[in-house]
């Protein structure tokens, strides 16, 4: 281990009943870095992420491997310590209670507060505003959660995510539902989150997105990695048809910012 | 907002003193002896409002400690678990302590509850699969139940239904206030956990990555509402829709923030069982309907009506 990467998944393995889902994969991500997971449906990207952010353990036995924070054991690390150090984004909150967005994204306060304090706390209500106006979610901080689109709950989840004030985002599939305004608005958030010294790893189905931003990358195939390193290295048409076999992909260098980006072939 | 809150409490409060007073003067015929209001109308009083209040505050926990808004103590069956606690402790002629036949009720709703939570973790057992399991775990009991005393009794199917459809007229003063007493302080308990309870409303992954330890949290609570129920069923029998119908009123009022919630539930559960109880008693006198009917006929129709409302607006 590097005495630079801020946290570190090794050897990760993982069986859902007797499938193997992941298989010894391993990663580390350093402050200020944007790490980029690929792999079609079913590689065990969202596995991987979650066994990352310390949520399968619990589930079942048929987990391994080591997740170091800093240095330290992360899986025996205090839950809140846990939380103030990794957040993690999931595709999707869920709606079924009458909650606002702003009762939402102070949820993400509770690993900072002590027990008594009242939720509308001054700094616990500071830290809400900030993380709300950066992902543009505070117009509608009174609006019931199931008011309001997909693409604006995931608004919402990521503002919960930077109100838990982490150094270390785990981001599955956050930015799916969102239109493309609202994605080249989170992409500069993510960006100065890096540039303040977190690190980002984010799992995505919309692979030019995922290299536009990124600096690593990891290709992740049936639960094995099959490649790890940086986006212009990793990325090349050889591997990325490993990964989607059935259709004829082609890449190809951006036109406006020169980094790797896939196109579909001719499909004859 | 925040008036708005008070406003809310003290409507509540407003509405129990009544329902309170309203219960102490009206039901039984008026040339009764003068102590008729210390010794029954006031413990049955007390009771039933100690008894909605920890009905509504069981209801609201076990819908975050599911993260289901359909969960309560009666569809998931603990309280048949703790009434079969309560009769089998009962029959075992453990009552004359009356911690024996609560405590023995504990047992029961704890098992249920336990039982229902191992199906919970179960990796296929989605929202809806829990809540068949609660029903028939609550069938199941309800029958023992029924079968326990057919059995024991030729007479025994009139006192089953005091357990399967709930009654407040055994309460004696120094029951009642200990009923009270046992209530409201598990429901500071519950009322200091406001903050772990909301995260556990996102879901149990959720709660994990916010900093919320879901099975030390799980574990308690489970300990805390099935002591809730069995106080209340062991005093009163399995009172249903109160645990369903007051915490989704008191969501739709103040949002599902516990801080919020909670206080809320307690009152207005307070509240509905006394009004509901004096008004079992007073309808049809001198016969009593079993408070259980009573709170299912306002709670079903008034629960159905705002979800096709809330339908509607969608």
């Amino acid at each position: 281990m590097t005495e630079k990467s801020l946290f570190g998944v090794y050897g990760m393995s993982y069986s859902y009943g007797s499938e193997l889902v992941l298989n010894e994969v391993s990663f580390e991500i350093e402050a200020g870095e944007i790490l980029s997971l690929l792999g079609p449906n079913g590689s065990g990207k969202s596995t991987l992420l979650k066994a990352a952010a310390g949520v399968l353990r619990l589930d079942r036995k048929q987990c391994s491997g080591i997740i170091r924070y800093r240095g330290h054991d992360f899986l025996k690390m205090d839950h809140k310590l846990r939380a103030r150090s990794v957040a993690y984004v999931p595709p999707a909150i869920r709606a079924e209670f009458p909650l606002t967005a702003f009762e939402t994204v102070l949820m993400g306060r509770s690993c900072q507060a002590t027990t008594m304090r009242s939720p509308h706390y001054e700094k616990d209500r500071d830290a809400v505003r900030e993380a709300m106006e950066l992902c543009l979610c505070w117009s509608w901080r009174d609006q019931d959660l199931h008011t309001l689109s997909g693409g604006e709950r995931q608004l919402v989840a990521l503002a919960r995510g930077i109100a838990q004030q982490a150094k270390v985002f785990l981001l599955d599939e956050a930015l799916s539902n969102m239109d493309l305004n609202h994605q080249a608005a989170m992409g500069r958030v993510l960006k100065t989150l890096a540039g303040k010294g977190c690190a980002i790893m984010l799992v995505s189905h919309d692979v030019n997105l995922a290299t536009e931003w990124a600096q690593t990358c990891l290709l992740l195939n049936k639960g094995k990695r099959l490649a790890y390193g940086k986006i212009r290295e990793v990325f090349t048409e050889e591997n990325i048809r490993k990964l989607y076999p059935e259709s004829s992909l082609v890449v190809a260098p951006s036109p406006t910012t020169g980094v790797p980006k896939i196109f579909f072939g001719n499909q004859g | 907002m925040n008036a708005r809150l008070w406003r809310l409490y003290f409507l509540g409060l407003c509405t129990w003193i009544i329902a309170f007073v309203f219960a102490l003067n009206f039901g039984i015929p008026a040339d009764s002896p003068r102590d008729l209001i210390s010794q029954l109308r006031f413990p049955r009083a007390l009771l039933a409002s100690a008894v909605g209040i920890g009905l509504s505050v069981a209801g609201a926990v076990l819908q975050a400690l599911f993260s289901n808004p359909l969960c309560e103590p009666y569809t998931l069956g603990i309280s048949s678990g703790a009434a079969l606690g309560a009769v089998l402790a009962a029959a075992l002629g453990i009552n004359f302590i009356f911690f024996g036949i609560t405590g023995s009720a504990f047992v029961g709703a704890l098992l249920f509850g336990v039982i229902l939570y191992f199906i919970s973790r179960h990796r296929d057992t989605n929202n809806l699969g829990l809540l068949m399991a609660g029903v028939m775990l609550g069938f199941l009991g309800s029958s023992l139940v029924a079968l326990w005393m057919a059995l024991a009794d030729p007479n025994g199917i009139q006192s089953a239904l005091f357990w399967l459809l709930g009654d407040l007229s055994r309460a004696r003063p120094r029951g009642a206030f200990f009923s009270l007493f046992a209530v409201l302080s598990l429901t500071l308990a519950a009322w200091g956990s406001w903050r772990k309870l909301d995260g556990l409303l996102m879901g149990e992954q959720d709660a994990l990555t916010l900093g919320i330890p879901v099975p030390r949290v799980r574990t308690k609570m489970l300990i805390l509402v099935s002591l809730l129920i069995a106080v209340c069923v062991s005093a009163a029998g399995m009172i249903g829709f109160i645990g369903l119908v007051i915490p989704h009123f008191a969501r739709r009022a103040v949002g599902s923030l516990h801080q919020k919630l909670i206080p809320l539930c307690a009152i207005w559960g307070a509240a509905f069982l006394t009004f509901s109880d004096a008004l079992s008693r007073s309808l049809f006198r001198p016969y009593e309907l079993p408070v259980g009917v009573l709170t299912a006929l306002l709670g079903a129709p008034l629960f159905l009506l705002v979800m096709f409302k809330r339908q509607g607006v969608k």
